[in-house]
């Protein structure tokens, strides 16, 4: 399904690297998409504390980086060409987005300090909470009132009436087709979460 | 000898990240100043993706989303093959 729908963006319409928005963007969103179901299955884990939300939670946050590192990679690129670099400490939401990043590396980190399956799922639920909060501030609020190349910055809105309209009519779908692409990843990542935390405890106590 | 030239092109390849853009990013936001875009570096790299409207950053784009998630997706599989390893042998043992 993600294959197919990521034919989509393949439209011409405009001149050649405004296409990379049919890319690049799409993989935040799509990392916004993971986080908040991250976010749900961690509260979800405080609620009944369920296992399978704990793997749920892990599984889209893992998703959620590897979308993330996507965005930056595809960035960098497109920086390198049209701004010059491939990385500058001068643009806020470039920085702030790799920091987000990091933020969610710790939570992997913080899993893997803890043996007891118990004990990790409550105290990674909680740190998940707190990581999913920052991100809002480090990629809407902060770079909105800092001076930066990406569109969005000094208060205005990220699309403006200088954007082109039929941009939106791919764009659009190729968020959806994005987020799409990234529930599947989400999904296979989760099965094998799952069936890795099976094996573990029959392994811990055979039957 | 074709090795040493395939070296050559490589190193070379990267040589622009280097020699571009030589501007102080760190003390001065430079919003609204685009000077190096118009400063492609004179590398194989640097003109071979200028070139055609950079029509080549777009392919270079997907290209590493396509990498990074056959990457992840690889390393998953390999995973799962590990645990079916250790079931198969914890069910031999059993």
């Amino acid at each position: 399904m993600g294959g197919f729908l990521i034919n989509i963006p393949f439209i011409p319409i405009l001149e050649q690297t405004a296409r990379n928005l049919f890319f690049h963007v799409p993989m935040w969103m799509a990392m916004y998409a993971m986080f908040l179901i991250s976010l749900f299955h961690s509260i979800a884990y405080l609620r009944k504390a369920d296992w399978l939300a704990d793997i749920k939670a892990e599984a889209a946050a893992k998703t959620g980086i590897v979308f993330g590192v996507c965005g930056l990679l595809t960035g960098s690129l497109w920086a390198r060409f049209t701004w010059g670099t491939w990385w500058t400490f001068a643009e806020p939401k470039m920085n702030l987005a790799a920091l987000a990043l990091m933020i969610y590396v710790a939570y992997f980190m913080l899993r893997s300090a803890f043996d007891e399956p118990k004990k990790r799922a409550r105290i990674s639920a909680v740190y998940n909470i707190f990581a999913v909060s920052t991100i809002p501030f480090l990629l809407y609020v902060v770079p909105r009132q800092l001076t930066s190349l990406h569109p969005g910055a000094d208060g205005n809105p990220a699309f403006s009436e200088i954007t082109a309209a039929e941009l939106r009519f791919i764009l659009y779908p190729a968020m959806i087709g994005f987020i799409a692409l990234s529930y599947w990843v989400y999904d296979i990542t989760y099965r094998a979460y799952r069936v890795r935390y099976i094996s573990e405890q029959t392994l811990r106590n055979p039957i | 000898m074709y090795l040493t030239q395939l070296l050559f092109l490589v190193t070379n390849m990267f040589q622009d990240a280097t020699d571009v853009a030589p501007m102080d990013t760190l003390s001065e936001a430079y919003s609204d100043k685009w000077i190096a875009a118009a400063n492609q570096g004179e590398g194989f790299f640097a003109s071979f993706m200028s070139s055609n409207n950079l029509i080549f950053v777009v392919l270079g784009v997907t290209l590493i989303i396509w990498t990074v998630l056959i990457v992840y997706l690889t390393r998953v599989d390999k995973k799962i093959s590990l645990l079916e390893n250790q079931l198969n042998h914890s069910s031999n043992e059993a």
